[in-house]
């Protein structure tokens, strides 16, 4: 099931996989607006209004349901299906589209209604002191602070009947989502409809196994989130997690993208999923663990990765007696996503900008917007193999085209640095399925080029040099940083190698590299700089390195790359296997508790306790890893189990609903509550916003994508001449019926227009981009692919110049795959 | 703005340059070339067969303006020779001057050929490899040899023609080789072009040769019309030689117009466009010239015309058929259609 | 070892990595930036500096065994190459000997050897040859003939993600093909079928050292429905030359004898 993503284009390597799995008889179904590469080969492909998949995926929930289709077993046993929700809470079928706990003022959700039974919602004195919106700032994206308040839900209804059990809440939330109500907001015929849900139902079970592939056709809309959740309640009720051939496989963008959020460029993050310090409750590592480490499951081991890091961090510096430099961690005070830093700079609260391996005029939103703000920043560095479209906005961009800027006028100061391609450097990517590979240099980088690491690593000797006298608390980080890497040839290149086995980890006694995150220590006697990765370097052995070929080793491919955690290629695989610790069928054998030898086994490393029996029941009050029963495989949850209802952690409700996009030409058939409530909007003059529903003047589906020929922003493609002659100029995609209502001509112009800017673009006229019929109504969707910028071998129009700023309020994703806008025949004025 | 060739990049241009045999290629400028205003955006109409959005499946040929006018000199030398050869054999002493003639038009002609092939050619300075296989199975290469052979044989009777004795029958000897390969040389351009993927000149392959040798007969004739002999039992023979060559010619052309009317597309370009207008300024210089041949009371003046109208008429021809395969082998329809038989 | 290639459309995903792996190992240039509207496809056709060529063909015709919500529409990919025909008219074409037959079975040029006739390039029935702009010699695919020498897979196969290209000895592909063909049949896709996988089905030819498997009519993807290496026609022409040539020769001694004196 491959949905909001178009795979074969965007991975097409990893594609060879799904086409190996056709070839062996397995049916791939593709919900897509547009018929693409992917649906070309797809058995099934299914067209949708853009923007309306949480009710097509909330439609399957409700056929899963009231047919019975789900797997029971696993849903009782590994769901919290049965857990017993408090009595506060109300859902958005009795509040027209809100649940209980929404707070108009602050335009947030307190999530304390929501939580299980028996008000273990008691609130931390330091919450209740934030104001909500710092609060919905502060905690954006999981874990936030109430982790400390996940528990294990007091009361549970094996037969699944009380009215206040998750699977009834659950029954009732999506009593609406019909196969009429699918119809009617997502444009997918009946049939169609009813095709798929039996398709994957039928596909799964003891016997078989549905996996569910996404990327940012998904993720990138002010409800984001929540169609994965929705996408997990399905997977969810027909048991396909933690098994073979199941899961949903995020597709994760640039080559180490995953890389980037497990040791994360993300604000609110610490290497390993660690929350970040919160100026507003963080006041020192006591306040901090309190937080963050979980009464029960595995996040209570926190503290050993926390002062494992820091011990990482700041070695001997850091002690039990100063609180191993916690404080010295820089706080977070409000949010810092990157729109939201970007209308900061824009307000001319930013200074200095450094951009590394982003192209953000072209590849973010609103790129008027983000050019007004690198006009304000004092200074901007940016590390790219060419001169890109914002190391370059001051003087090559549309505003200055147009002589409503000049130059002369734009104080900021650019500096370029010529950067190092990953043929030219060693180092990891961590793929899509976690898996870390090694790539070795094989050229030096050509004349001033260089890496990430050596840029960083020498930038960073010399502001300790330059800060190594400071008596300012502030510089105290800085100057006891662990900071010295071996440096080869004359260039100082600092050892990449050296920096694998610091993320790995050391016992501090004797230096050896740790085995992996069960040996890190909690009393500072071990160094780790991301828990999870730990063991990519047991024994000093390079594992990401390892190369050994499918045939001389078992078929999950152990000896191939390292996959965090632990090697293990699938998440709580424990699932696997049924209650009893027995393959759920042979099939489907993949780990089983082996009763002599009184632990788990099989074809992968189990993601269980070793030694936990099926049998094992926590003793009351028990804590942390104790606390997770010998049935319960959801080792990272409180409970230890599969959430299918989110008592915590969600900033936009427990289940997910159906909201239209910020811009969108229909109001929402399901809710008087048109979009998600607590969605991230920047409500500003030089950001301006279509009517909500149905703008006569912007009256169609606008969407964004990719080609394969291309990549993102564009300047690793529009450079090149073998790229860009595949794809040379931006177009636009179009049915028939729209080109005719407008007058557009196949190959020719077409102009593209929002209220923030208009485009040009030429005209792909194809039935692969079908106008979508609603109840009633026709709406037609215009399709442009947003590689395109003023610069480069091939240039035209930047599609980003259309988009405003509105976020998911959970990952403050942008929404660039579903708005409004208008388009006529022609070229652009101006 | 500045950068590497203001394409905007700004990157080394040295460190995106190209190595090896393929690099060097030179693509022709293509922002002229807007080919979305010529893509077929329609379905096919109906009883039409599809296409890939109307582009050509085969390759034009890339030959120049200077193969046609070849296939005019080789197939007037190729006659000349032939009739040289026929008067040298049977015509005694009284037809010695048009053997002559008919050796030099042979010599010339051959060095004429020569350069005009060469000046087609995309490496001329390889023309010689022409000669470093002989390959049956190619008309060009059977016909370089032919055209080597009797522009040879042709320059050294030439030259032996006015000596005494031993020469003087060694130079008939290389008449009689010159007068062989020019039966040959009058027409394999038509097989050359009869043997190629070009659905126009395949469709006709068997009847074209006749329509060349024919045409080579009038233009031979046409030709020593520019400048006729003084001796008229000379005049009867060229007259005769040529008058006979046009009435075959026009039958041959009309022969060729019934064969591609088997398939539509294939015939098109001889009715229509440029191609279609050679054709018949072809035919109607030919019949003209045949008129003013077969005229009875010979005045200089209409040998003259007979000559330059069976000039222009033969060289019509050539350029007719070239250009009309040329467009038939941009129509991918006259392809397919051609080999489903419809 | 006869070597060839057999491309199975079926699972071509239309990335045209084929296309570039061609271009960089060969270091061929770019053809130009230009939109051709013709779908995703913006090289247009296979020339002296595209070896390699991708259609894309938006049909107004369903897959059997496909279902989407467009109704009656599929998309279909093909990655076109020189056929290395077991009858090459290229070859047999040219007067040179440049194009010669390997020990790979392959057709190459020999660029050394090529004075730009350009007798191959109409000799093609398949459009594929073409003369180079520049330096006026035949260019085209060489079966990365260098590639060979070093026991390295053809760069447009290795790159090659779904194996819609596969390389490798040409019995055991027409084996695979046939396999695959049969596997196709079973689950209902009734319309596919092999184009030039042998002498029997493409007589024309001989049948083609690189073959495809295809979903419908050639014409649908550039491929002529029934190629035929010129050279098998030529006897013909020969003959209808030879019988002129005798008449040429008749016709010139009628003409001398006829003009005996004494005869008016
Ligand atoms: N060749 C190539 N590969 C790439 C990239 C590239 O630029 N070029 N980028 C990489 C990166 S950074 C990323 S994040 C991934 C992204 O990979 P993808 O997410 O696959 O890429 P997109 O093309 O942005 O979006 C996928 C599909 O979402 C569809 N879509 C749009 N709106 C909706 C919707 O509301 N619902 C549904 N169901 N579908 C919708 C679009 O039609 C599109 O076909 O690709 C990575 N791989
Ligand atoms: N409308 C619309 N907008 C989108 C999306 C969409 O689907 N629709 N997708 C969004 C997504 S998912 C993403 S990921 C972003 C991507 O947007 P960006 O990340 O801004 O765009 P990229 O072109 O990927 O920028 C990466 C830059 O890093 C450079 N680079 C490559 N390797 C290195 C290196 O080793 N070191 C350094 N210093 N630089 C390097 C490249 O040349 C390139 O310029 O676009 C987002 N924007
Ligand atoms: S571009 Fe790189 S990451 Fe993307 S599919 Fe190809 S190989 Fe994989
Ligand atoms: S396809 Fe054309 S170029 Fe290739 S071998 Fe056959 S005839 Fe020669
Ligand atoms: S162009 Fe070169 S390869 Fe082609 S026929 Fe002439 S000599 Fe041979
Ligand atoms: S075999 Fe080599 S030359 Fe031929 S298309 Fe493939 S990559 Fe290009
Ligand atoms: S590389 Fe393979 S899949 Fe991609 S276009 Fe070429 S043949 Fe098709
Ligand atoms: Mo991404």
């Amino acid at each position: 099931m491959i949905q909001g993503s178009n795979m074969a284009e965007c991975h097409p390597v990893g594609f060879r996989w799904v086409m190996e799995a056709k070839a062996r008889g397995a049916k791939i179904v593709h919900v897509d607006p547009r018929f693409t590469r992917t649906s070309a080969v797809a058995d099934l492909h299914v067209p949708l209004r853009a923007g309306s998949d949480i009710a097509f995926l909330g439609g399957l929930v409700h056929f899963i349901l009231e047919e019975e289709r789900y797997f029971r077993d696993y849903v009782v046993h590994y769901t919290n299906a049965p857990a017993l929700v408090s009595e506060d809470f109300r859902d958005t079928e009795e509040l027209d589209g809100l649940f209980s706990g929404w707070d108009p003022e602050s335009a947030h959700y307190d999530p304390r209604s929501w939580a299980y039974e028996e008000g273990e919602a008691s609130v931390p004195a330091s919450h209740a002191e934030l104001s909500p919106t710092r609060d919905r700032e502060t905690t954006t994206g999981e874990p936030g602070p109430e982790r400390s308040r996940h528990r294990r839900a007091s009361r549970l209804d094996p037969t699944l009947r009380h009215p206040r059990c998750v699977f009834q809440l659950l029954r009732r939330h999506f009593a609406r989502y019909t196969p009429e109500m699918v119809e009617e907001v997502c444009g997918v015929p009946r049939d169609l409809f009813l095709r798929v849900a039996e398709t994957i139902c039928a596909n799964s079970g003891r016997e078989r196994t549905t996996a569910f592939c996404y990327a940012v056709g998904w993720t990138q809309h002010s409800v984001g989130v929540q169609y994965i959740r929705t996408a997990a309640i399905v997977q969810l009720l027909l048991g396909n997690v933690g098994r073979p051939g199941g899961g949903i496989l995020a597709l994760r963008g640039h080559a180490s993208i995953q890389g980037s959020t497990d040791i994360p460029t993300l604000y609110n993050l610490l290497p390993g999923y660690l929350p970040m310090r919160k100026a507003a409750q963080d006041r020192g590592l006591a306040d901090y663990l309190r937080h963050n480490t979980a009464a029960t499951g595995w996040w209570h081991e926190l503290p050993k990765y926390a002062v494992s890091l820091l011990k990482a961090w700041f070695g001997e510096a850091a002690t039990a007696a100063n609180d191993y430099l916690f404080d010295a961690l820089p706080a977070i005070d409000a949010d810092h996503s990157h729109m939201a830093t970007v209308a900061a700079m824009a307000d001319g609260r930013v200074r200095g900008y450094l951009v590394m391996g982003e192209n953000p005029t072209v590849g973010s939103m609103h790129g008027g917007l983000q050019r007004a703000a690198l006009r304000r920043l004092d200074w901007l560095v940016v590390r790219d193999f060419a001169v890109t479209e914002t190391a370059d906005f001051w003087r090559d961009a549309p505003e200055i085209a147009r002589g409503e800027v000049r130059p002369e006028e734009i104080a900021t100061e650019v500096f370029f640095f010529p950067c190092a391609a990953h043929t030219e450097k060693d180092g990891t990517f961590t793929n899509t399925q976690r898996l870390l590979q090694w790539h070795h240099k094989a050229v030096d980088p050509p004349g001033d080029c260089r890496s990430e690491l050596h840029f960083t690593f020498h930038l960073g000797r010399r502001l300790q040099a330059l800060y190594a006298g400071s008596g300012d608390p502030k510089d105290r980080a800085l100057q006891v940083l662990t900071w010295a890497y071996r440096c080869e040839g004359a260039r100082e290149e600092p050892s990449a190698e050296e920096v694998l086995a610091e993320i790995n980890g050391h016992r501090l006694a004797d230096g050896a590299p740790v085995g992996g995150f069960t040996e890190l220590a909690e009393d500072g006697s071990t160094a780790c700089g991301c828990w999870i990765y730990s063991g990519c370097y047991r024994d000093g052995e390079n594992r990401p390195a390892l190369r050994r070929p499918a045939r001389e080793q078992s078929w999950v491919a152990p000896d191939w790359g390292f996959a965090w955690p632990a090697n293990r290629r699938i998440l709580y695989n424990r699932a696997s296997a049924d209650p009893e610790g027995r393959p759920w069928s042979e099939r489907k054998r993949y780990v089983w508790w082996d009763e002599e030898a009184g632990r788990w086994t099989g074809h992968d490393a189990p993601d269980f306790p070793a030694e936990r029996a099926p049998s094992y029941r926590p003793p009351e009050g028990a804590q942390g890893i104790a606390a997770i029963g010998g049935t319960e495989p959801f080792i990272m949850q409180a409970d230890g189990r599969g959430w299918l209802f989110a008592p915590n952690g969600l900033l936009d409700g427990p289940l997910p609903t159906h909201y239209e996009p910020q811009e969108s030409p229909i109001g929402n058939p399901l809710y008087g509550q048109r979009r998600n409530p607590a969605r991230l909007e920047w409500r500003r003059r030089d950001n301006p916003y279509h009517a909500p529903a149905g703008d006569p003047r912007f009256p169609y589906v606008l969407t964004t994508y990719r080609l394969t020929e291309h990549h993102t922003a564009g300047a690793m493609t529009r450079w090149l001449s073998w790229l860009a002659e595949l794809q040379p100029e931006l177009f636009c995609e179009v049915s028939p019926e729209l080109a005719a209502e407008k007058g557009l001509v196949h190959g020719a112009w077409a102009t593209i227009t929002t209220a923030r800017a208009a485009v040009e673009a030429r005209v792909l006229v194809t039935r692969r981009l079908p106008a979508i019929r609603l109840k009633g109504r026709v709406v037609h969707q215009i399709g442009l692919p947003y590689h395109w910028g003023s610069k480069g071998r091939v240039r035209g129009d930047a599609a980003n110049e259309l988009i405003g700023f509105v976020a998911d309020p959970n990952v403050s994703i942008q929404e660039s795959k579903a708005l409004t806008a208008d388009i006529a025949p022609g070229r652009r004025s101006a | 703005m500045s950068g590497s060739g203001g394409d905007g990049r700004y990157v080394d241009p040295e460190l995106g340059l190209l190595l090896g045999e393929a690099a060097s290629q030179r693509i022709e400028a293509t922002s002229a070339r807007e080919v979305w205003r010529d893509v077929a955006t329609s379905l096919p109409a109906p009883g039409e067969g599809p296409t890939y959005y109307d582009r050509p499946v085969l390759k034009e040929p890339v030959w120049i303006w200077s193969v046609p006018v070849y296939f005019w000199v080789g197939g007037t030398m190729g006659a000349a020779l032939t009739l040289g050869g026929a008067a040298q054999l049977a015509g005694g002493p009284e037809l010695r001057p048009l053997v002559r003639r008919c050796r030099w038009v042979g010599a010339v002609g051959g060095a004429a050929s020569a350069a005009l092939l060469v000046h087609d050619l995309g490496r001329p300075e390889r023309f010689h490899h022409m000669l470093r296989v002989f390959r049956p199975t190619s008309p060009m290469s059977v016909g370089s040899w032919v055209l080597a052979g009797a522009s040879t044989l042709a320059g050294a009777a030439a030259l032996l023609a006015s000596r005494r004795g031993l020469l003087r029958g060694a130079g008939d000897l290389a008449g009689l080789g010159a007068a062989l390969l020019g039966l040959p040389l009058a027409g394999y351009t038509a097989v050359l072009v009869g043997n190629t993927a070009v659905p126009l000149w395949l469709e006709t392959r068997r009847t074209l040769p006749l329509l060349f040798i024919a045409s080579a007969m009038g233009g031979a004739a046409s030709f020593f019309d520019l400048a006729p002999a003084s001796r008229p039992r000379e005049k009867r023979v060229v007259r005769a030689f040529g008058a006979v060559g046009k009435v075959v010619e026009l039958a041959a052309m009309v022969a060729v117009e019934r064969q591609v009317t088997r398939i539509e597309r294939v015939g098109r370009p001889l009715r229509e466009g440029v191609s279609g207008a050679l054709w018949s300024a072809a035919k109607a210089l030919t019949v003209a010239s045949l008129g003013a041949t077969i005229l009875p009371r010979r005045t200089r003046r209409a040998a003259l015309a007979a000559g330059l109208l069976g000039t222009a008429g033969a060289l019509a021809l050539r350029f007719a058929v070239f250009h009309a395969g040329k467009a038939s082998s941009r129509d991918p329809r006259a392809t397919f259609d051609q080999q489903r038989g419809r | 070892m006869a070597a060839g290639f057999f491309t199975d459309t079926t699972v071509c995903i239309g990335c045209k990595a084929c296309e570039v792996a061609c271009k960089e190992w060969n270091q061929l240039p770019d053809d130009g930036f230009l939109f051709t509207a013709m779908s995703y496809d913006n090289t247009a056709a296979l020339g002296a500096s595209t070896w390699r060529h991708v259609a894309f063909v938006e049909r107004p015709v369903a897959l059997s065994e496909q279902l989407t919500g467009l109704g009656q529409f599929s998309w279909l990919m093909m990655s076109d190459v020189c056929k290395h025909c077991r009858r090459a008219g290229c070859l047999e074409a040219c007067p040179t000997g440049a194009i010669i037959r390997t020990e790979h079975d392959s057709v190459y040029v020999q660029p050394d050897v090529c004075n730009g006739c350009g007798y191959c390039v109409t000799a093609c029935p398949f459009g594929v040859i073409d003369r180079r702009e520049d330096d006026g010699r035949a260019w085209k695919c060489t079966l990365c003939y260098d590639r060979l020498q070093g026991d390295l897979t053809p760069a447009c196969a290795k790159a090659c993600p779904t194996d819609s290209i596969q390389f490798g000895d040409l019995d055991e592909l027409r084996q695979r093909a046939r396999r695959r063909l049969a596997v196709l049949h079973d689950r209902g896709v009734r319309e596919a079928w092999l184009y030039g996988a042998d002498a029997a089905s493409q007589p024309g030819t001989g049948g083609l050292n690189a073959f495809f498997l295809l979903v419908d009519r050639p014409e649908v993807y550039n491929l002529p429905p029934e190629p035929v290496v010129p050279t098998q026609r030529a006897a013909g022409a020969w003959g209808a030359m030879a019988a002129a040539a005798l008449g040429i020769a008749a016709v010139a001694l009628g003409a001398v004898l006829a003009s005996r004196p004494g005869r008016p």
